[in-house]
């Protein structure tokens, strides 16, 4: 056996030593998680297809709670409920309250505030990034903006008078952020959506550097964009108008908006479906209509009360949005109450047959509500002539009816009724206006109680999450900061 | 903090280049002689002999001979071999001839105990409680993995199984739960690698329909590849000081597993063959129908009054009982076991060549556990100064566990079995074909069907080996400065196999019949240490100085291939429609800095201890950061303090050390919506922690080890208290936050505890001797801080059925469940009911010897602890409760009926006789007789899980249908059922 060397041996030991040294102080400790992408991909320097795939991330998560409000909404101001039977808490809670902030009524808020953390996730990402030029950067923060102003919009229609968080952008360690006004809401909103289109502005002629997901249609440019943020924008500025009796300035702001949104009064009635779509699809993987289903299905029904409102045409005839967007069936009654009318819109009904269809799109903005927010934008400056004639463009060219019948000298209140009946009919079980509406002009109390002790409700409450998280007991009523 | 690596690799160095100073040899003489046991003075072979002060060492052979060099002048010759106790003698100088009698260690005082990554003490000398199992006793009865022949011969330690399956499915806990939410497994080292543990479901409960698809897969924990018959010690490091060693992956103890190395001498073989079989230990009998309109009044439908009537017109009018456990778990098929060892050894070189066979044959048609193994250990000595030892093994372990535990689809057997009624025969047909389920009646499965047909199996490949290197840098009579290196790694691959073919009962009704799975895991642990050992002698104390730097990389990947639908009689993943597949991966790499002194002074009588490890891992949100453990412990022994020979030692110790953070907790994922044919990035409802920490166990334990007559008696005893802080938690923010959860480090739990070991050797003569010892475990656990609400955690139970629940202030074990109020009334809320905590357990080992033949049995015994027996409730649900009608039956379903859980909240307590042996040497006379070089024969026969004495109404009162999980929860749901096992031994020695 050879001896080996101990002088040999020990700097052979040393060198191992050394390298071993150097070996771990050089291995890489920074071990990525392979199984998902982590946020960190986005916020550190992101290349410009990865911004795109937060953008689409951004259009994906806008489809949320699109069925979850419009299902809660729909049964609050009575325009429908849901009969299947399977939670009690539909004929329950729902219609009788008490209102549950650990349940329904303390939800559609979550999911929407996650959409809200991706976006201001994107918001860092874009200020990270070097990979966009300052038009593309301006184009992606206008989109960007303009999809968190809408999610607060629909925060604060939820919630109403309880206000909400706005200053969520914070650490998650960070005390959670305080409650703000209702109207301090709309404020945020308002001016979030005039931020967004002076980026969009800026943006010029460059194209978005992502791609815009279906039911955007024609609003894929920067330019055209701009035309959609102005339509929620005068969405936004008649809601305040309404919910806070904020007035004049609201109305012009709503005006000037719609004057730089798609809205139209050429090509009726084919351009009355102008506008954007949660754009459903039946392919593999891709979000799905949430209200449609079968004739035979006994979940959806429409609100019976709703029949005795629709006005005839000329003919006899009832109201063509009616006929064409409800069907009757048997009778279906749980727990005391009642219909025998089904929501139709979102079915094929060619042929005269109706099938469930996943893939009908949902409208989030067209021209027809353009048109109506312009009735109550000119009720609201008292340019009456104008309101009558926004109303008829509706009433005669989507309802198939008459002229109506008010004039530059009725009283505002059957202006408001009008426009309102006209809001039901053009955007049923759409976004759940007949409840929106109710309580925007103060008209809860008209809304149809069908048992003993149900009520309406004002507004959905807050989350039991929130009550929780401010160690407060639910329900709780944070206090808000003007 | 790229400083402190800096500063340990100069450290090292430093060491390095001490000059060298070793003396030159002097002529010297050789010193032989003949080592003998003290009693009957049988010669003992592979006896360590040293010369203290010079590099000399020679081990004894078969006749017990040893000759070594030593220098002129008096020398200290010092005499070690495992299972006696050290002696050492003076050899004047000239003599050359030195016989000596060594005793024997019964208690095992002597055997060496880990202190560091390269540093072990005796464990007469260690300042923390010790844990020690000889590789004799692992082996002494037969175990599917090695866990199993832990029972009893621990104390602090908890074993569990999930089932009666066959092959394993064990979890061990050391000194109570010391985490909620984190990992909850011991660390396994074996022969210096550190080796995976991990459990991958391989799928059954996707097919069956399980609640929990994951954790009621009943997966084996990979420890069961392990070769029972090649350990030749267990040390099981328990208190924070003892396993902070090991840093931040120690705070559920580790397991230091040493494997069988070669002797010098020439090549013993041994052969070893078992044959046996298992049992049905116990079962559950099913609800008699005394009469037709009996059955009739329970089974209302058509169908199923047709069939009562039909099966009772054949059977005389009358309705027969079948015992459908012994129907469905009848099998005792053989059961054997091969084992072929070669250890020897000349010169430098020393070898141990192991090879297995093994098949244990489940109680279910089908089901079994096969594991083979080679194991190859050479040690080598390199000129004088190093010493290169390898370890190696490859292991091929086959499970098949059948289908079982909790199901919706009645695929599982125990399951279906609780809503089947007694008087129908589920056999098959003469010619194999099983009858259809009669509607109405069966539920549309049949057990018998499913062992005979489906396929549950998992295929492991294992190979574990490493390379160590000892390099005596520096050896004078007063000071030894040694080098370890270290490099080991552990590769498996798991497959499972999964096959429900669409013929199945439970199958046909589904909408896509006939499922298959094919799961992977492969792992893959990679570690290597260098170590630098500097000891001391001056006066009477001894000082040992050891610094080094270890890196680990542990990394794991699964993967899963679901179809259904499949087309009829083919199994493989591409013969379906549906096809799902999954893939998850996960990397960590943690590198240690370490420095540890270990003292002993006022000759051995003061023994202290000081060491400190600062670790930084890839899995904590700062990677570059450092956490520190420290540890210190002091012992004093008394001699001859109650007796002469006698000895009573006070040790004291406090220690720290981690549980690091699961991977991935510190990452913040992206969900990938789809929209427009592309996948979006959205960020997922769970915060991760990018500055997540380990948790940090803190521990004091103190004890009292004393030994007497001469070593014949000992006694132990061990207080413990460890605090658990800045454990890995989940909170819910504030909901407008955009996150559902969110992982914090924070709260505090607590574990407090005794543990006693006693043995006893009252009889110690040539041809008769008694050994009895004992352990005994007592814990508590409290949840001391909580800064979440109180929650249920994952994998606690099922809602309302009983669940585990954390609450500040009470135990982490406590069990909550609907009950009844002072009034009778079910209560609003559910409310402490019970706890999976045992009040305290104790094992007792006894081994006879009386000639050439050795009797042992080891007992075990539970007091308390509660078990949701959720088999009885369901066999309630069934009106099919083999009490039905007595007064106990109907508090049940009174209660089921209101909601209320207490009746199936059963009491633990159970006494097993866990192992029975009986061997016998085969006399000399005879195996002479026998010729063809044979040395020993020795035959035995042996049994474990013997018998059981409990009042548990269930199968076996140890249990837990979701293991796998940090808390364990004894919760019963219609398991694999326990069985016995019977194996006659033949050994040959050649």
């Amino acid at each position: 056996m050879t001896t080996i060397s101990i002088l040999h041996s020990r700097r052979l030991l040393s060198v191992a030593a050394l390298s071993a040294a150097l070996v771990a102080a050089g291995c890489n400790f920074d071990i990525v998680n392979q199984n998902a992408p982590t946020d960190d991909q986005l916020t550190n320097n992101p290349s410009k297809l990865i911004l795109a795939r937060a953008a689409t991330g951004i259009f994906s998560q806008n489809f949320t709670d699109v069925g979850g409000d419009i299902q809660i909404y729909t049964i609050y101001g009575r325009e429908g409920y849901n009969l299947l039977g399977n939670d009690p808490r539909e004929t329950g809670e729902a219609i009788s309250g008490p209102q549950d902030p650990g349940g329904r009524a303390g939800g559609n808020w979550f999911a929407k505030y996650q959409a809200i953390r991706s976006v201001n996730t994107y918001l860092q990402a874009l200020s990270s990034t070097v990979n966009l030029t300052a038009e593309e950067k301006a184009a992606s923060l206008g989109f960007a903006q303009t999809m968190k102003a809408a999610m607060f919009l629909r925060l604060a229609v939820r919630s109403g008078t309880y206000g909400l968080p706005i200053d969520v952008d914070r650490p998650i360690d960070a005390d959670p952020a305080p409650f703000v006004s209702q109207d301090a809401a709309f404020a945020y909103v308002s001016a979030l959506f005039d931020s967004a289109k002076a980026n969009l502005q800026a943006a010029g002629a460059t194209a978005f550097p992502f791609p815009i997901a279906p039911g955007f249609g024609s609003f894929n440019t920067p330019t055209l964009f701009v035309q959609f943020n102005r339509a929620l924008k005068a969405r936004a500025e008649v809601f305040r108008a309404t919910f806070l009796a904020c007035g004049a300035p609201c109305w012009t702001s709503a005006q000037t908006a719609l004057s730089e949104s798609f809205l139209t009064r050429t090509g009726l009635p084919g351009s009355l479906s102008l506008g954007v779509y949660y754009g459903y699809s039946t392919a593999a993987n891709e979000p799905q209509n949430p209200i449609t289903e079968p004739l035979t299905s006994v979940r959806y029904f429409v609100h019976p009360s709703l029949a005795a409102l629709v006005q005839n045409q000329a003919g006899g005839a009832p109201d063509a949005r009616w006929s064409s967007k409800t069907r009757i069936v048997a009778v279906r009654d749980l727990n005391g109450v009642s219909s025998t009318i089904k929501p139709v819109m979102y079915n094929n009904n060619a042929g005269g047959g109706s099938v469930a269809d996943l893939g009908a799109d949902i409208p989030v903005i067209k021209n027809e509500e353009l048109l109506l927010l312009s009735a109550e934008v000119n009720l609201g400056l008292s340019n009456k002539a104008a309101a009558i004639a926004d109303i008829d463009s509706v009433r005669i060219r989507s309802g198939g009816l008459a002229p109506t019948t008010l004039t530059t000298g009725s009283a505002d209140a059957a202006f408001v009724t009008e426009i309102l009946y006209n809001r039901l009919m053009s955007l049923l079980w759409e976004q759940g206006v007949r409840w929106i509406d109710a309580r925007r002009y103060g008209r809860l109390a008209s809304l149809p109680l069908d048992r003993p002790g149900d009520t309406v409700f004002p507004s959905m409450i807050v989350p039991a999450g929130e009550c929780d998280a401010r160690g407060l007991d639910t329900p709780c009523t944070p206090p808000v900061s003007p | 903090m790229r400083k402190a690596i800096v500063l340990g690799a100069v450290s090292l160095i430093a060491l390095l280049s001490i000059p060298d100073v070793s003396a030159a040899q002097a002529q010297g003489r050789t010193i032989g002689g003949v080592v003998t046991r003290a009693i009957g003075g049988r010669p003992v072979r592979g006896v360590t002999v040293t010369v203290t002060g010079s590099q000399q060492i020679a081990q004894s052979d078969d006749s017990g001979r040893y000759a070594i060099l030593a220098p002129d002048g008096e020398v200290r010759l010092s005499f070690r071999a495992i299972g006696f106790s050290r002696k050492d003698v003076l050899v004047p100088a000239t003599q050359t001839n030195m016989d000596v009698a060594l005793t024997e260690d019964v208690f095992e005082l002597e055997a060496v105990v880990v202190t560091g990554q390269a540093t072990t003490l005796e464990r007469k000398n260690a300042t923390t409680a010790t844990a020690y199992v000889s590789g004799e006793d692992v082996t002494k009865v037969t175990a599917p993995t090695i866990e199993s022949s832990l029972t009893g011969r621990v104390a602090g330690v908890n074993l569990q199984s999930n089932s009666g399956a066959p092959g394993g499915g064990i979890q061990m806990q050391i000194r109570g739960n010391n985490t909620i939410l984190g990992a909850y497994d011991p660390l396994y080292v074996i022969d210096g690698v550190i080796y995976s543990n991990v459990r991958i479901a391989g799928g059954r409960g996707q097919i069956d329909d399980a609640a929990f698809a994951v954790a009621e897969d009943d997966p084996v924990n990979r420890v069961a590849d392990i070769n029972p018959t090649d350990v030749a010690s267990i040390e099981i490091l328990k208190g924070a000081a003892a396993s902070s060693i090991y840093g931040s992956k120690a705070s559920n103890g580790v397991v230091v597993i040493t494997t069988n190395r070669g002797q010098l001498g020439k090549p013993q073989v041994t052969l070893t063959s078992r044959l046996g079989s298992f049992s049905l230990a116990n079962r559950i009998e099913s609800r008699r129908f005394n009469s037709v309109a009996e059955a009739k009044a329970r089974f209302t439908s058509a169908t199923a009054q047709a069939a009562i009537d039909s099966i009772a017109a054949a059977n005389g009018g009358q309705l027969p009982y079948f015992d459908l456990y012994n129907q469905v778990w009848h099998a005792r098929s053989p059961s054997y076991e091969l084992i072929g060892d070669v250890k020897g050894g000349s010169g430098a070189t020393r070898y141990y060549v192991s090879g297995t066979w093994k098949k244990d044959q489940g109680i279910e048609d089908n089901t079994g556990f096969g594991r083979q193994g080679l194991r190859i250990n050479v040690d080598q000595g390199l000129g004088s100064k190093f010493d290169v030892h390898v370890s190696s093994v490859f292991n091929r372990a086959f499970h098949a566990r059948g289908w079982d535990n909790n199901c919706n689809n009645y695929a599982c057997a125990g399951y279906f079995l609780a809503y089947q009624p007694s008087f129908v025969d589920l056999r098959p047909r003469a010619d194999g074909t099983f009858r259809d389920p009669i509607p109405g009646l069966e539920q549309a499965a049949n057990p018998i069907q499913t062992s005979t047909f489906a396929q549950n199996h998992t295929e492991t490949n294992r190979f574990t080996g490493g390379v160590t290197v000892d390099f005596a840098a520096l050896s004078t009579e007063n000071a030894n400065l040694k080098f370890v290196g270290a490099v080991g790694a552990d590769i498996f691959q798991q497959q499972d196999n999964l096959w429900s073919p669409n013929d199945l009962f439970y199958e046909r009704p589904q909408t896509l019949p006939g499922e298959a799975i094919q799961n992977n895991g492969v792992g893959r642990n990679l570690n290597w240490n260098l170590n630098g050992i500097f000891q001391r002698q001056f006066g009477p104390a001894n000082t040992t100085t050891s610094a080094g730097l270890q890196f680990e990389e542990r990394q794991l990947g699964t993967s899963r291939i679901r179809t259904q639908n499949l087309v009829p009689g083919q199994q493989n993943v591409n013969q379906g429609t549906n096809t799902t597949v999954q893939e998850n991966f996960t990397k960590e790499r943690t590198l240690a800095l370490y420095l540890n002194e270990q003292a002993l002074l006022s000759r051995d009588r003061i023994i202290l201890a000081a060491g400190v490890r600062a670790e930084r891992s890839s899995v904590n949100g700062d990677v570059n950061k450092y956490f520190i453990f420290p540890r210190f412990s002091g012992a004093y022994r008394f001699q001859g303090l109650i007796g002469e020979g006698s000895e009573l030692k006070l040790r004291a110790s406090y220690g720290e050390t981690g549980n690091q953070p699961l991977f991935g907790q510190k990452f913040t994922l992206l969900n990938t919506p789809q929209l427009g044919g592309q996948n979006g990035f959205t960020l997922a409802g769970a915060s991760g922690a990018p500055n997540i920490e380990p948790e940090r166990l803190k521990e004091w334990d103190g004890g009292v080890d004393v030994s007497f007559l001469n070593g014949r008696g000992t006694f132990e005893a061990t207080y413990y208290n460890r605090h658990t802080t800045n454990l890995l938690l989940q909170r819910v923010p504030a909901p407008s936050s955009g996150f559902a959860t969110q992982i914090f480090n924070g709260g505090e739990i607590q574990n407090r505890g005794f543990e006693i070991v006693a043995g006893y050797a009252p009889i110690q003569r040539q041809d008769l001797s008694l050994l009895l010892r004992s352990t005994f475990t007592s814990n508590r656990s409290k949840v001391v801080d909580l800064p979440v609400p109180a929650f249920r955690p994952p994998l606690s139970g099922f809602g309302g059925l009983g669940v585990t629940f954390i609450q500040e202030g009470q135990s982490l074990t406590q069990i909550k469940a609907f009950a009844y109020d002072a009034t009778g009334t079910p209560t609003a809320t559910i409310i402490k009911v019970g706890d999976s905590n045992p009040d305290y357990r104790i094992g007792l080992t006894s081994d006879l010897t009386w000639k050439s033949f050795s009797f042992g049995t080891v007992w075990d015994y539970q007091h308390g602890g509660d078990i949701i027996n959720l088999t009885s409730f369901l066999y309630i649900d069934s009106q099919l409760s083999p009490d039905y009608g007595t007064p106990a039956y109907i508090t049940k379903v009174n209660a089921y009926n209101d909601g209320v859980m207490t009746p199936f909240i059963e009491d633990a307590t159970f006494l097993k006789l866990r192992e029975v042996s009986l061997g016998w040497l085969v006399p000399q006379r005879f195996t002479n007789a026998v010729g063809l070089g044979v040395r020993d024969v020795r035959l035995g026969v042996s049994a474990r899980n013997l018998k059981t004495w409990t009042n548990y109404s269930g199968l076996d009162p140890e249990v837990a249908n979701l293991g796998d999980a940090a808390i364990r929860n004894n919760l019963d749901v219609t398991p694999y059922p326990p069985s016995r096992s019977f194996f006659f031994t033949l050994a040959v020695g050649f």
